[in-house]
């Protein structure tokens, strides 16, 4: 028990909140709110769970992402070269690409609500998607 | 004159036949964002230029003409539809065809290509035969011209593809390639697309301008295609036959064919200018198309048939992206909202989402297109690249939305859609690559030369151990153009006959190679580069692979090998400074000694781990005078217990030289009573090992009265072992005394690349130390005679005797120095004497100068 365990610590409590902060809404908050709530109610509710959601992202999950996760790299050794090796530097490479093209989605999902609803609605289930990928990934990071 | 409708028109009805559309139309927009794939993977494809290409052209481009000339010939014609599961059987059919030809091909598994080019063109026949059967009870004889434009499209594609299939065979003898090479790329850009898209240019011109078609459009339809077709036959036969004039007369022929062909599109065009996208990018492809038509034809007449592919290489992109993409974007641009239908609002949804920045888009990409191009090097080209790129994409993926809307694809579905190709990608990209063992140490370096000639690859197989840096030195000594491609990615860039490049790798476990020429990796042109544990025992290679007979000096084994002595050091390699500076003032030396491991250039190009003293081999030399006190701080940094011995010094070894773990210090503090050149090395068990790896350095303590001179260097003779400080085999060889090598100041033959200096008539004082571990030296300068030799705290020889001396002989631990003076300019070698020692690194050359 080190602090770079309260580091690692940190980085995979924020993801995790952050993936199944998606996964609550999309299969539990959503389909619960098409049944119970009225059209008005219910635009008016995800609207506001969409919104504290992004807020989160962005002044919370984010800043604690990349800096615990700069931080765990660079304690590893990683440098821009190692990246292009395959093995280990190649997964961290595709995950920090994974998760660029997520961020992406999502943010094109916060833009899109109001204008392209029907586009907002795919970008939202990528980025899920993808954030579950981004997982896959990190497990597959040989442990060392 | 009636206006063009049929389907184009744009009606308010979904179209029965939209879902077909969206499904063939969903396979071109697939291939094409392959094409981005393949255009950012270039450099990882095991054939890069070639699949780029054919996933444009076989993938994209084909399943496109075959999709639309059924469209364009039932709805001018008025035919009855297609039998009903033909449409879907073909699309599955041609797709499988060409998926086998694109990973046959490029994997060199030629009977997988040809069965798939045999595919191809079965596909593509009885696509033609059934039009032109269905076409005797068509309607719309006013149009018949284009269906046989389409015809003659189709016979030239089994010209083409069986030219192809004829190439990735392997079979095509040595002298011809080059120029079936040329035949099959003309036949196939000129025929198989041109002669559609002029064919199709005729109504869907017009269409798309929504004009009326011009009056003499049957007629010169006809005409041209009789200039067009003959034109081509003869110059894909001039090329293949290598009569230049004949190609470049049947060329001519064709692109007056095809000029004439255009005619009434410039007729339309000066009725009713352009004033969408697809009909802006329309005419930008056909633009191309001539630009790329002129081009060739001064190619084809200025260069013999043979040379013609090379040559024509640079256009190709220029063809591909400017004449054959904007053409296909164009169509669709007009065509994808028409045919999914869904209604006016729909219709005009689709569009506008087509047609998004299409000023822009098609600036941007005609400007980059000679760009692409032109011989400019570095970012203009990278640039050039990424336009169209972008390009590509901002047509693709809004094509596939809305070809996913009117497929009825819901959000949900397309998110999860996107996602998973994302990840998908992510993880192909995270698993890529060999997933090689992350350390491998490199255990040696040597160059090996490759010939490329008579279809064959030699040697066939170069046996390394596993972590050497391997330098393929590759000539191409064919009459054609090849090269060479490991499946680690490193390539070689196409060579033309005579040429000449190298490529390196650390091999980690076994290599493939090959050459990408279409069917050469198929007719044989393959090697392997095999990993083999280094056995202790000698003795040649058994068994092994070799698919030819192998010629004295072509095949290697019995790594580690010669050292390539005279490959060039690593860049910015730098010689341990041999210079021997004066003993500074004072009589107390302080020193900190670090024992740290650290990666070292041992032979050229060759680095490895090695345990230093100070993070140089040899570690630093000390220098004083009789009676100076040396007070060294030595520190562990190391991963292991070290120790050290000063040799200069006399003392009770038990404590100074005691091994201490890492992390420790100790002081070890001696005063130099003796005068000589002494070595210190590490004093932990087994010395062998910790000397071997580079456990030693120099203290000099000059003699009383010791003369100055001009210049004075020091050379710490020791042997070499390759490999890491762990390997069983190399602790054998340490053992046994086996050395690899041998080295002056920490390099084999470091100093023949970095040549020590002198000049004429100076007195050159060389101080030398033999640190073993288990062979001293015989000092010798070739050229050169001693006129001072002092050895073990004697002078054996002054300048004042009558003789002189040749060599300065010491063994393990002993040292001394030899003085001489150059009798004129030149290179003075510097070896020990026992030559197998100085062939194999203890070399290394003055360079006297005036």
């Amino acid at each position: 028990m080190t602090w770079w365990s309260v580091v690692r610590f940190l980085h995979v409590t924020g993801a995790a909140l952050w993936v199944g902060g998606q996964l609550t809404v999309s299969l539990i908050v959503l389909p619960l709110a098409r049944r119970t709530l009225s059209d008005e109610q219910r635009a008016v509710t995800l609207r506001a769970i969409g919104k504290r959601f992004g807020m989160f992202t962005g002044a919370v999950f984010l800043p604690v992402q990349i800096a615990t996760g700069i931080a765990i790299a660079v304690h590893k050794g990683v440098t821009w070269e190692s990246l292009t090796e395959p093995g280990y530097g190649r997964i961290l490479a595709s995950k920090l690409l994974l998760f660029t093209a997520v961020m992406a989605c999502a943010g094109l999902h916060g833009w899109a609500n109001q204008r392209h609803p029907p586009f907002a609605r795919a970008m939202a289930v990528a980025s899920l998607v993808g954030s579950v990928g981004i997982v896959l990934l990190a497990t597959a990071l040989p442990a060392t | 004159m009636p206006q063009v409708e049929m389907e184009f028109k744009r009606t308010g009805t979904r179209l029965p036949r939209a879902s077909w559309h969206a499904v063939a139309n969903a396979v071109v927009l697939v291939w094409l964002g392959l094409t981005a794939v393949a255009v950012v993977a270039r450099d990882h494809l095991p054939a890069p230029q070639w699949l780029l290409i054919h996933v444009f052209v076989l993938g994209a481009v084909t399943n496109a003409i075959v999709t639309w000339t059924e469209h364009f010939s039932h709805a001018l014609l008025r035919m009855p539809a297609p039998p009903r599961q033909w449409p879907l059987a073909r699309l599955v059919l041609l797709n499988v065809a060409i998926v086998a030809v694109l990973y046959g091909t490029s994997g060199g598994h030629a009977w997988l290509a040809v069965a798939g080019a045999a595919l191809l063109l079965a596909v593509v026949c009885a696509h033609f035969t059934v039009m032109a059967l269905r076409s005797r009870n068509a309607l719309g004889g006013r149009f018949r011209h284009v269906l046989t434009w389409y015809v003659w499209a189709g016979v030239a594609l089994l010209a083409g593809g069986t030219l192809g299939g004829w190439m990735a065979s392997g079979h095509v003898p040595a002298r011809w390639h080059a120029r079936i090479e040329a035949a099959h790329i003309h036949v196939n850009i000129l025929g198989w697309v041109g002669l559609t898209v002029l064919g199709t240019l005729f109504t869907l011109w017009p269409t798309v301008l929504r004009t009326q078609i011009a009056e003499s459009t049957a007629k010169i339809a006809r005409l041209s295609l009789r200039l067009a077709v003959p034109g081509l036959a003869v110059a894909v036969t001039g090329l293949s036959a290598d009569l230049r004039w004949v190609a470049a007369a049947g060329l001519a022929l064709f692109t007056a064919g095809a000029v004439l062909s255009l005619q009434p599109f410039v007729t339309t065009f000066r009725r009713r200018r352009p004033h969408n996208a697809a009909s802006w990018t329309l005419a930008a492809g056909t633009g191309w198309l001539v630009a790329a038509l002129i081009a060739d034809l001064v190619i084809v007449a200025t260069h013999p048939p043979g040379e013609v592919a090379e040559k024509t290489e640079a256009y190709v992109p220029v063809a591909l992206a400017g004449f054959i993409g904007q053409v296909l974007l164009g169509s669709l641009l007009f065509l994808l909202p028409v045919v999914l239908g869904g209604g006016p609002a729909a219709l005009k949804r689709n569009a506008a989402l087509l047609e998004r920045f299409w000023i822009v888009r098609l600036a941007a990409v005609n400007i980059a297109v000679p760009l692409v191009a032109a011989p400019v090097p570095g970012w203009p080209r990278t640039l050039a690249w990424a336009v169209l790129l972008a390009a590509l994409a901002a047509f693709v993926l809004p094509a596939l939305i809305a070809v996913g809307r009117s497929l009825g694809v819901r959000p949900p579905a397309a998110g999860i859609a996107v996602g998973a190709l994302l990840t998908a990608a992510a993880v192909v990209f995270a698993a890529s690559g060999t997933s090689a063992p992350s350390s491998v140490t490199v255990t040696g370096g040597r160059t090996v030369d490759v010939t490329l000639a008579g279809m064959r690859i030699l040697p066939g197989t170069i046996s390394v151990a596993p972590g050497t840096r391997l330098t393929l030195r590759v000539t191409n000594k064919d009459a054609q153009r090849h090269d060479l491609r490991l499946g680690t990615g490193q390539a070689t860039p196409m060579l033309a006959p005579g040429k000449t490049a190298t490529i390196t790798v650390t091999v980690a476990e076994s290599i493939d190679g090959w050459c990408t020429v279409p069917g050469h990796r198929a007719a044989g042109m393959t090697m392997r580069i095999e990993t083999k544990a280094v056995a202790s025992g000698g003795g040649g290679r058994s068994g092994g692979h070799s698919g030819h007979a192998s010629t004295p000096g072509t095949d290697h084994h019995d790594m580690p090998g010669p050292l390539n002595l005279a490959a060039p050091p690593s860049p910015g390699w730098k010689p341990y400074d041999a210079t021997l500076k004066p003993a500074p003032g004072g009589e107390e030396h302080r020193l900190e000694l670090h024992a740290v491991e650290k990666e070292l250039e041992v032979a050229p190009g060759v680095k490895q781990t090695m345990w230093t003293f100070g993070g140089t081999v040899p570690a630093p030399t000390l220098r004083g005078k009789v009676g100076d006190v040396f007070t060294i701080t030595f520190v562990n940094d190391g991963g292991m217990g070290h120790g050290v011995d000063f040799h200069a010094g006399s003392l009770a070894p038990d404590v100074p030289m005691r091994t201490i773990q890492p992390g420790e210090r100790l002081t070890y503090r001696f005063k130099a009573a003796r005068a000589g050149a002494w070595l210190y090395h590490c004093s932990t068990m087994p010395m062998t090992q910790h000397i071997a790896n580079g456990m030693y350095g120099a203290v000099v303590v000059d003699p009383p009265d010791l003369p100055r001179a001009d210049r004075e260097y020091i050379l710490v003779q020791g042997e070499l072992y390759l490999g890491g400080p762990d390997d069983a085999a190399r602790i054998t060889k340490i053992n046994e005394g086996r050395p690899d090598g041998w080295m002056f100041n920490g390099t084999a033959a470091g100093y023949d690349h970095a040549q020590l200096k002198a000049r004429v008539g100076e007195r050159v004082r060389v101080w030398v130390v033999a640190a073993g571990p288990d062979t001293g030296t015989a000092f010798h300068i070739v050229g050169a005679q001693f006129d001072t030799v002092y050895k073990e705290g004697a002078y054996l020889l002054r300048p004042d005797d009558d003789g002189g001396a040749q060599v300065l002989d010491l063994a393990p631990a002993q040292g001394g120095f030899v003085e001489t003076v150059f009798p004129e300019p030149g290179h003075y070698p510097f070896v020990d004497h026992a030559m197998r020692r100085a062939e194999t690194g203890a070399h290394g050359i003055f360079e006297v100068s005036k």
